[in-house]
């Protein structure tokens, strides 16, 4: 009974940060996008726009919420929540500090690598259930495209994995106790792998210049161009919901999760830290390229980054098992 | 390029890089870089010596009279048709009795402030005229003065324009000595030694 009331108040605090942190985030995206194209961004609302994101909230709320005519109503209401819950499920598994986290299972990176990939399920009833050409259009595009990189995604992930001898998180963030053992700077290894894990990263969470499935100049807004006010809203909080986690994973597994200088008590602080790090390397790749065609997205998974992953992941593999001489850095 | 793409992997690899930080060197020297964004209604933009703004009336300087004779050249001239003068008469200069310009159809092209012959019509360094009602933009001879002395005047006036565009006066004696000025150091020795 008190474990229980433990879980729940700790899921209740970690849910309610993860929606107060996804709702700055946007706002932090669109100062750095602003700086980058030699802009400003949002200024108005609040000292340099930071109540930006509430207002924008409170426009969602108010907005109509409108139902086409010929969708399929009960797939089309309840794909916001399949979408969302996922997105916000993945959170549970991160330890911020040792010990402080809503559950750090035993597997916590393949909880993780499988729920993150069921978001899926959720855009394609939004899809579908929309009854719209475009939405369709986008949706089987996106179905393509995850299951392409998820493969990719899964073993770059695992090369920190096998590097550290755990499936559990915070055995993979004890493992890099300073910057010196980051797996970011395990020779050639961790680069590639960090360098695999982004790019699948970028096509798993659908972002420039793999987002073709919301290409506004083909699709309009994707598989969420029916959506409005608060459903629309669910939508964008699971997309930037999972981006945000996307991050997290990749700081624990290669930038030493709440490793760093002072105090015990900074580590979470250095782990958002980290994590922003990553959330502004994905926004700066994201404002600086242009989108690619289906083919060539398919053709980068397929005959590019699956080979690389998998051959990188035996070498590291190799390198893991090596009796006593594994190269200490 | 010689190589064609798909013909050699290396290559391929070693363009996408290139590439990559082509790219990404774009947007960080642009997130480096000042914003190039003025607050506007709190800070204004620096406006060119020959900015054509909003259109204004004038007062003499010394003597504070309307400059306006109400001699309808700007009336004539103006393209769209937005200026409406009535003259009156008077005993030693006349004035307009009736000054009217609908800003709205204006197009800003000077042509009134370039024939003026009193510098009576300028422009102003100011273009927020912005309102909800398209009447208030129908100025008469009253708000044009107003505006006159509410923002900063352009340079530009009729006669500053017009000396512009007239032909050098003394050709011989204006011409002559800033040609050998700069003939002096020039490739013929002889002209600088008259």
């Amino acid at each position: 009974m008190l474990s229980a009331i433990y879980f729940f108040t700790v899921g209740f605090i970690v849910l309610n940060a993860i929606i107060g942190m996804v709702t700055y985030v946007t706002l932090l995206e669109r100062k750095f996008a602003a700086r980058m194209q030699s802009r400003i961004g949002p200024y108005r609302v609040g000292p340099h726009g930071l109540l930006q994101p509430i207002a924008d909230a409170l426009k969602l709320m108010m907005k109509e919420d409108i139902v086409p005519r010929l969708a399929d109503r009960h797939v089309y209401n309840l794909a916001p929540i399949v979408f969302l819950v996922p997105c916000m499920l993945i959170f549970a598994t991160l330890p911020f500090a040792p010990g402080l986290g809503v559950a750090d299972l035993n597997i916590g990176i393949l909880f993780f690598l499988a729920v993150s990939a069921m978001e899926i399920v959720g855009l394609f009833m939004g899809g579908w259930g929309s009854n719209n050409k475009y939405a369709l259009l986008s949706v089987m595009r996106a179905v393509n495209q995850i299951i392409s990189y998820d493969l990719p995604f899964i073993f770059a992930a695992m090369v920190p994995v096998l590097l550290a001898g755990s499936l559990k998180l915070s055995d993979i963030a004890a493992a890099q106790p300073d910057v010196l053992h980051w797996f970011i700077f395990y020779p050639v290894i961790g680069q590639l792998a960090f360098i695999a894990y982004i790019v699948a990263m970028l096509a798993a969470e659908n972002r420039v210049p793999f987002d073709i499935l919301e290409a506004e100049s083909e699709l309009i807004a994707g598989f969420r161009v029916e959506y409005s006010g608060m459903k629309f809203a669910l939508i964008q909080l699971g997309e930037y919901a999972h981006v945000i986690a996307t991050s997290f994973l990749g700081a624990l597994l290669f930038l030493g999760a709440w490793g760093g200088p002072g105090p015990a008590w900074l580590g979470p602080l250095w782990f958002l830290l980290k994590a922003m790090c990553v959330f502004l390397l994905v926004t700066w790749i994201r404002w600086s390229f242009v989108r690619i065609r289906v083919d060539q997205i398919l053709a980068i998974s397929w005959k590019l980054l699956l080979p690389a992953t998998l051959i990188l992941l035996m070498a590291t593999a190799v390198v893991a098992a090596w009796p006593r001489g594994a190269p200490v850095v | 390029m010689s190589r064609r793409l798909g013909e050699s992997f290396w290559g391929d690899l070693g363009d996408l890089l290139g590439a990559v930080r082509r790219a990404m060197g774009v947007t960080l020297v642009n997130f480096i870089r000042k914003p190039v964004t003025l607050h506007y209604p709190e800070v204004k933009r620096v406006y060119p010596d020959r900015f054509r703004g909003v259109l204004a009336l004038t007062y003499d300087k010394e003597t504070g009279e309307e400059n306006c004779i109400g001699c309808r050249l700007c009336e004539y001239i103006c393209p769209p048709q937005v200026i409406k003068v009535e003259m009156l008469k008077a005993e030693k200069r006349n004035f307009a009795k009736v000054f009217t310009l609908e800003l709205y159809a204006c197009e800003f092209c000077e042509l009134c402030v370039q024939v003026c012959p009193t510098d009576a019509i300028i422009m102003m360094k100011s273009f927020d005229m912005s309102t909800s009602d398209r009447r208030e933009l129908l100025l008469d001879k009253d708000r044009l003065h107003q505006i006159g002395l509410q923002f900063e005047p352009s340079w530009a006036t009729g006669n500053l324009l017009r000396d512009m565009q007239t032909p050098p006066k003394a050709p011989k004696a204006a011409a002559a000595e800033p040609a050998a000025k700069a003939a002096g150091p020039g490739p013929k020795p002889g002209g600088a030694a008259e």
